[in-house]
């Protein structure tokens, strides 16, 4: 993990942010399980949007959506889903810092996360400066193809690796991930 | 409910198969499948739930939207069925008695019924509200209740892995 992260994860720890993560995931009854569902339908939304249009523009789903059409309808939910995303993923996030800015598999997350929301971000803002931006000619369509082959494989990585993150500390802090599931059971 | 208790589950869990996943990444590898293939099923058949409450992709007929989606639905689920089973085998006596377990199959089956209304009752009208921009009442119950039933199901897979 590259030092600014882990700094990062020493800063919120014993900070007020952590406190009230702790305290939330802790005192309301149930909050884990359903933090995480609303993290998972979060999930869905991403699936249901930017890898379905990523699918259509493979050819592969949907070929009776117009390609520019799904991107005005759907790609607004995509953001709103990511949003949702990092406040239910921040309350773990915050609860245990040094958790997951230690954690190299969180590392691998971030680094499928941040080019995938960059990718989309291009891939949105160009389709607003020209009607039918991505559908012009041919080499806008293989652009568009190549975006969409990178993109799926980037949003099904990060799904991935963030259910990989539970799963990581067995393999690289062994004795901590015995510590941490004897006292802190909704960890797994 | 005596057949919770059978012997059979500890059989299962002591199967070759149930050791070799649930002793290695196999076991992980099959959860991240899992929670993919999930959100998938969720999230295609979320359109066609929100264009049968008339919330979403109203340009689009019903029948369009469910014939393109729908496969994608089930594709998705066959794939987290087997590997939800591949899970399920590890630790098969502990799961049959786990509540959120037992939950989440209920709800699994009243989705499926739900489904099943839809597709070989209602669907033989289609030709009365196929295009229709607001939809009626009917398909907006059954719109909101998949809804709801595909989140519980969530829900309570999740809660599974808080109880065993």
């Amino acid at each position: 993990m590259p030092a600014f992260l882990t700094n990062l994860g020493g800063l919120i720890d014993g900070s007020s942010l952590q406190t009230f993560a702790l305290w939330a995931l802790r005192e309301i009854p149930g909050f884990p399980p359903i933090i995480q569902t609303v993290h998972l339908l979060g999930i869905a939304v991403v699936m249901g949007t930017v890898v379905m249009l990523d699918l259509r523009i493979l050819g592969l789903a949907v070929r009776s959506q117009k390609i520019s059409e799904m991107i005005e309808r759907l790609l607004p939910w995509t953001w709103i889903a990511l949003v949702t995303n990092f406040i239910s993923g921040g309350f773990f996030l915050f609860a245990r810092p040094n958790r997951y800015f230690n954690n190299p598999i969180f590392g691998w997350k971030l680094s499928f996360l941040i080019p995938a929301i960059l990718l989309t971000l291009f891939f949105h803002l160009l389709s607003k400066t020209q009607q039918d931006y991505w559908e012009l000619n041919s080499q806008r369509l293989w652009a568009a193809r190549g975006i969409a082959l990178l993109s799926l494989g980037l949003w099904i990585m990060v799904a991935m690796a963030g259910r990989w993150i539970a799963y990581s500390e067995y393999i690289y802090f062994p004795a901590e991930a015995l510590l941490n599931s004897l006292s802190l059971p909704w960890t797994a | 409910m005596e057949f919770l208790h059978s012997p059979i589950w500890i059989d299962i869990e002591n199967w070759p198969l149930s050791w070799e996943i649930g002793g290695t990444s196999w076991f992980p590898f099959l959860e991240s499948i899992h929670v993919i293939a999930a959100a998938m099923v969720v999230g295609s058949i979320l359109t066609v739930d929100l264009r049968l409450l008339g919330l979403a992709a109203r340009r689009y007929s019903i029948s369009t939207l469910s014939r393109e989606l729908v496969p994608w639905s089930w594709g998705a689920f066959v794939l987290a069925t087997i590997t939800g089973l591949g899970m399920f085998i590890t630790r098969a006596a502990s799961h049959v008695v786990n509540p959120a377990f037992q939950w989440k199959l209920v709800l699994l089956m009243l989705a499926g019924l739900n489904m099943a209304y839809f597709h070989f009752r209602v669907y033989k009208h289609i030709a009365e509200w196929d295009t229709a921009r607001a939809t009626p009442t009917q398909l907006k119950v059954i719109g909101g209740l998949s809804l709801f039933l595909w989140s519980g199901v969530m829900l309570a897979g999740r809660w599974v892995g808080h109880i065993v």
